[in-house]
């Protein structure tokens, strides 16, 4: 968690905990008429960030939560967001195997969804930050992807369809359950990413993939700058590769400044060849080659990557400016005495570290410093976590691009009162 | 007609060449390939630039004349009608590849770019769009994007949307905003994916970025013949279901097999069978002919009675010749053709498959189906002869049934080729009252007066501007959340 003191203002009164879309809806309808400011959270994983200053640890369930819109002991008219909760909404709905498509409530944690899916050989390869322990509907509401969906596709190409309850209380069944639907305008992309700002979403449909037969991970040590250019290398070369980071420090595991993690996912032979080609690519045996479930367990660890760091940051350019992207992560890591873990196929840098109080306003800087070089080559610098004082100088996401006020249009459409507390993403 | 003014200054935007009024010329643009909905537009405009559109745009408003965007025209759904003397923007001189950037596997075009030339132009480096729809040699990446199409591959790669990645869009205001770009990393909002689909409703297109992929360096092509459609939509499932990922998977079935044998099409496929089915797996050499040989095994079990395999590419595009050539060979053999366009939960294949050809018996008319099987993706194809009036009438309900069914078998009514004019009035069917408000709300964020493509994609009578007219005011309360069958 942040290591800020929360803004005393922000303390969440409350934490309700509703078990369906209708309770949901009377819980946004009731915040709506007291103007209450109301913050949608699955498990609160990630809840730090936003600079809501709240610290999942201290919420309570007055009346045992789960009632009704039930009564807010605190009155209206506050500022202080109330944490509106999916986990109770964690049913599966269906699961039929055979379609590849699952719909669950957004409040299903993605590790007990993969427990359900395992008997079928089956999986939701999402794999962005907090995908471990986070909830379904976390995952899709903060929209970020992983290192897989090079392979996979990102999180908005597998979510079908979700139920929602907008920012000014009504239901919306948008999507579908089919793998292929283009019936009206597409509010579920709309939705994934939204991180909060236009609805709560109550449940969710997703497409599945099967496990693959083989897993293998490549980990070749090496200095910094030639894990960048073996990665670009491996990017670039004609086997198609399900995920390819480097990864700086002790974390690659191969005792070498930086490693460069090749992930492989198909059928055994598939992946002998793919594994053989690219060794040769690479010019030089890998350091560790992981198989199977430790290939799985490796990839497993690092969705977890970013948990409890103070600052986390994520640099994305093309990805053909992996150098430069990383080595502006680097600066931000050297500020924070954190360290940087690169998705080379997206050219998705990501920062994690942290800050003491007296480096608020020289880390603000250096975040600042990032992003204006990452904007000169066409890229960007958003921090998903920060303290509270240094998120309000730096901002999250550094502000829209030439949108034109799509989308504060948007946002107004869906939430025309500000009930929901997140501002656009 | 326009008025003379306009065509004066569209003619001083364009050029002489880019602007078409005489009646003669206008007639091809009266409708796309769904042919049954004509309308002639007020005039068409050709612009080669983003600036021209923006200058068309706002000179056509001033007029207050509505626009509609329109790519090969080669859309199913009537969604490139020019309704109410529309005035038409085309984009076929817009139609080059602005850049290949091998190194991030993406390209920049302009909108009127034919999607096949796209994959001639990145094979030079190896590279290809992977979005394939069977009208490839035609349609434009611009009809794409606003249609969210697939194709036969988008079983394995998935469909525009994923590929889609940043989009320069001139809006009826004649402003001209731009939507991610240098991949899809942009904060904020995903206003290209809310674009992507949007039917020409929420802007013009002129700039769009895509993602490419490695050509892959095998394939493996079989076909596998039935004597019941059933049993070819089970082997889709079973394969499916046991884990395997073939690029794609396409069924023919019986009427379509016999219309194109009996065409210049042939393609040597059984006429006395009841479905043909394609199925391609492609990737690296290792490994493929296991996956094929194990394809193979569960058509044998599900019931084949035989399963060729391609040893070349020659015999490969033997193969797809009857799936490629269908629609052309079908409307050989009827004066019209009503194509639906409804997607299905993959396991329910063999029961739709049995119900569609119920309602045909019952109905006494041709349906013929030829389909993306894999992605559960149907397009059961109505034949009939317009001019024959009860004909035309139980074409209307066969085909409102079918989309019934499949709507009941938790499935919607339009996979791919878009809502348009033709299917907004099943809107409904999957949609309640405060979807389809949202929808038009939507709509009305991007082009507040209804200028883009008006009259397309939402019905009407479920416009809630129209319904808070006629209840005089009585917007102000909550809508009511409204069963919508097709998600949970
Ligand atoms: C034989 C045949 C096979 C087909 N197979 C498939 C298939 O496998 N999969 C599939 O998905 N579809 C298929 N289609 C349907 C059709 O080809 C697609 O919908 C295609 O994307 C339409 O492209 P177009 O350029 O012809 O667009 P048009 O028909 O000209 O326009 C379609 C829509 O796009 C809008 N539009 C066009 N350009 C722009 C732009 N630049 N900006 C904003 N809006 C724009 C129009 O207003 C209209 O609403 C097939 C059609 C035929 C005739």
């Amino acid at each position: 968690m942040s290591e800020a003191a929360p803004a005393a203002a922000l303390v969440p009164d409350r934490v309700v905990l509703p078990e369906s879309a209708e309770e949901v809806q009377a819980v946004v309808l009731e915040a709506g008429e007291a103007g209450t400011r109301l913050l949608p959270a699955g498990r609160g994983t990630w809840l730090g960030a936003g600079g809501w200053g709240v610290d999942p640890g201290t919420r309570s369930e007055p009346g045992g939560g789960g009632e009704a819109g039930g009564r807010s002991e605190s009155g209206g008219g506050t500022d202080n967001p109330r944490i509106v909760s999916t986990e109770r909404l964690d049913a599966v709905h269906h699961y039929e195997p055979a379609d590849l498509t699952l719909t669950a409530g957004a409040g299903i944690g993605l590790d007990h969804l993969a427990r359900v899916l395992e008997p079928n050989g089956q999986w939701l390869p999402f794999d962005g930050p907090a995908c471990d322990t986070g909830t379904l509907g976390a995952a899709v509401a903060s929209g970020v992807s992983g290192p897989l969906s090079a392979r996979y596709g990102a999180t908005r190409d597998n979510v079908l369809g979700l139920e929602v309850v907008t920012g000014d209380g009504r239901i919306l069944r948008i999507g579908g359950r089919v793998v292929k639907n283009v019936a009206g305008y597409d509010l579920v992309r709309l939705f994934t990413g939204s991180r909060g700002s236009l609805g709560v979403i109550t449940r969710v449909s997703v497409r599945l993939f099967p496990r693959p037969d083989a897993d293998v991970t490549l980990l070749f040590g090496g200095d910094a700058a030639g894990a960048v250019a073996a990665a670009r290398r491996v990017c670039t070369h004609e086997v198609p590769v399900a995920a390819v980071e480097v990864i700086e420090g002790d974390e690659g595991g191969v005792g070498r400044a930086a490693a460069v993690a090749v992930r492989l996912l198909g059928g055994v032979d598939e992946v002998d060849e793919s594994r053989a080609r690219i060794v040769a690519a690479a010019g030089a045996d890998p350091s560790a080659a992981l198989e199977g479930g430790e290939s799985r367990a490796f990839h497993e660890r690092r969705i977890g990557w970013e948990a409890g760091a103070g600052v986390v940051a994520r640099l994305a350019a093309l990805p053909d400016r992996l150098a430069e992207t990383l080595a502006c992560a680097r600066a931000v890591a050297a500020q924070t005495g954190g360290a940087t873990s690169a998705d080379a196929m997206q050219g998705v840098v990501r920062v994690k570290g942290s800050c003491g109080e007296g480096d608020l306003a020289a880390l603000a800087e250096g975040l600042l410093r990032g992003r204006r070089e990452m904007a000169a080559a066409g890229g960007t610098l958003t921090l998903s976590q920060a303290p509270a004082e240094v998120a309000a100088r730096v901002g999250w996401t550094g502000g829209g691009g030439e949108e034109g006020g799509l989308t504060s249009r948007i946002k107004s459409l869906f939430d025309p009162d500000s009930t929901l507390a997140p501002s656009c993403p | 007609m326009i008025p003379k003014a306009l065509a004066v200054s569209l003619t001083g935007i364009c050029g002489p060449d880019g602007v078409i009024a005489d009646r003669d010329r206008l007639l091809v643009y009266e409708s796309d390939a769904l042919t049954a909905y004509r309308h002639r537009p007020g005039a068409v405009v050709l612009p080669r630039t983003t600036d021209e559109v923006r200058r068309a745009v706002q000179a056509i408003t001033r007029h207050g004349l509505p626009i509609v965007p329109r790519g090969a025209g080669t859309g199913l759904s009537g969604g490139a009608v020019p309704l109410g003397g529309a005035v038409v923007i085309g984009t076929a001189r817009m139609n080059r590849i602005l850049s290949i950037d091998a190194a991030n596997r993406r390209a920049v075009l302009q909108p009127g770019v034919i999607n096949a030339e796209l994959s001639a132009a990145a094979a030079a480096h190896g590279l290809y769009y992977a979005p394939d729809p069977s009208s490839q040699t035609a349609c434009t990446i611009g009809g794409n994007v606003a249609e969210n199409s697939g194709g036969p591959h988008c079983l394995k790669y998935g469909v525009t949307s994923r590929y889609v990645t940043g989009l320069t869009v001139v809006l009826a205001d004649g402003s001209v905003v731009r939507l991610g770009g240098q991949g899809r990393e942009a904060p904020g909002y995903d206003l290209v994916g809310l674009f992507v689909g949007s039917e020409g409703c929420f802007g013009i297109a002129t700039e769009i970025e895509v993602g490419l992929l490695p050509v892959p360096e095998g394939v493996r092509t079989l076909l596998g013949i039935f004597d019941r459609i059933e049993d070819a939509g089970r082997a889709v499932s079973d394969i499916v279901s046991a884990g395997l990922l073939p690029a794609a998977m396409e069924i023919i079935d019986g009427p379509t097999i016999r219309a194109v044998e009996d065409s210049v099409f042939a393609a040597g496929y059984p006429t006395d069978a009841e479905a043909a089915l394609v199925i391609e797996f492609d990737g690296l050499e290792a490994g493929l002919d296991a996956e094929a040989a194990r394809a193979a095994e569960f058509c044998r079990c599900a019931g084949a009675r035989e399963v060729r395999s391609a040893k070349d590419e020659e015999e490969r595009l033997a193969l797809w010749k009857g799936r490629k050539k269908a629609f052309g060979a079908m409307g050989r053999i009827a004066p019209d053709l009503l194509v639906q366009d409804a997607t299905v939960p993959r396991t329910t294949l063999p029961a739709i498959l049995k119900g569609i050809s119920e309602i045909g018996k019952r109905y006494g008319l041709v349906v013929a189906n030829v389909f993306h099987a894999g992605d559960g993706n149907l397009h059961p194809n109505i034949l009939f002869d317009r001019r024959d009036e009860d004909e035309l009438e139980r074409v209307e309900r066969a085909s409102k049934e079918i989309m019934q069914i499949c709507v009941d078998s938790g499935g919607t009514i339009t996979g791919e080729h878009g809502v348009g004019l033709d299917k907004k009035h099943h809107m409904p069917l999957i949609y309640g009252e405060a979807e389809l408000d949202t929808m038009w709300g939507i709509r009305r964020v991007f082009d507040p007066g209804e200028v883009l493509n008006p009259g397309k994609v939402l019905p009407e009578e479920t416009d809630p501007a129209a319904r808070a007219s006629r209840d005089d005011g009585a917007v102000g309360e909550k809508p009511a959340a409204a069963p919508a069958p097709a998600h949970a």
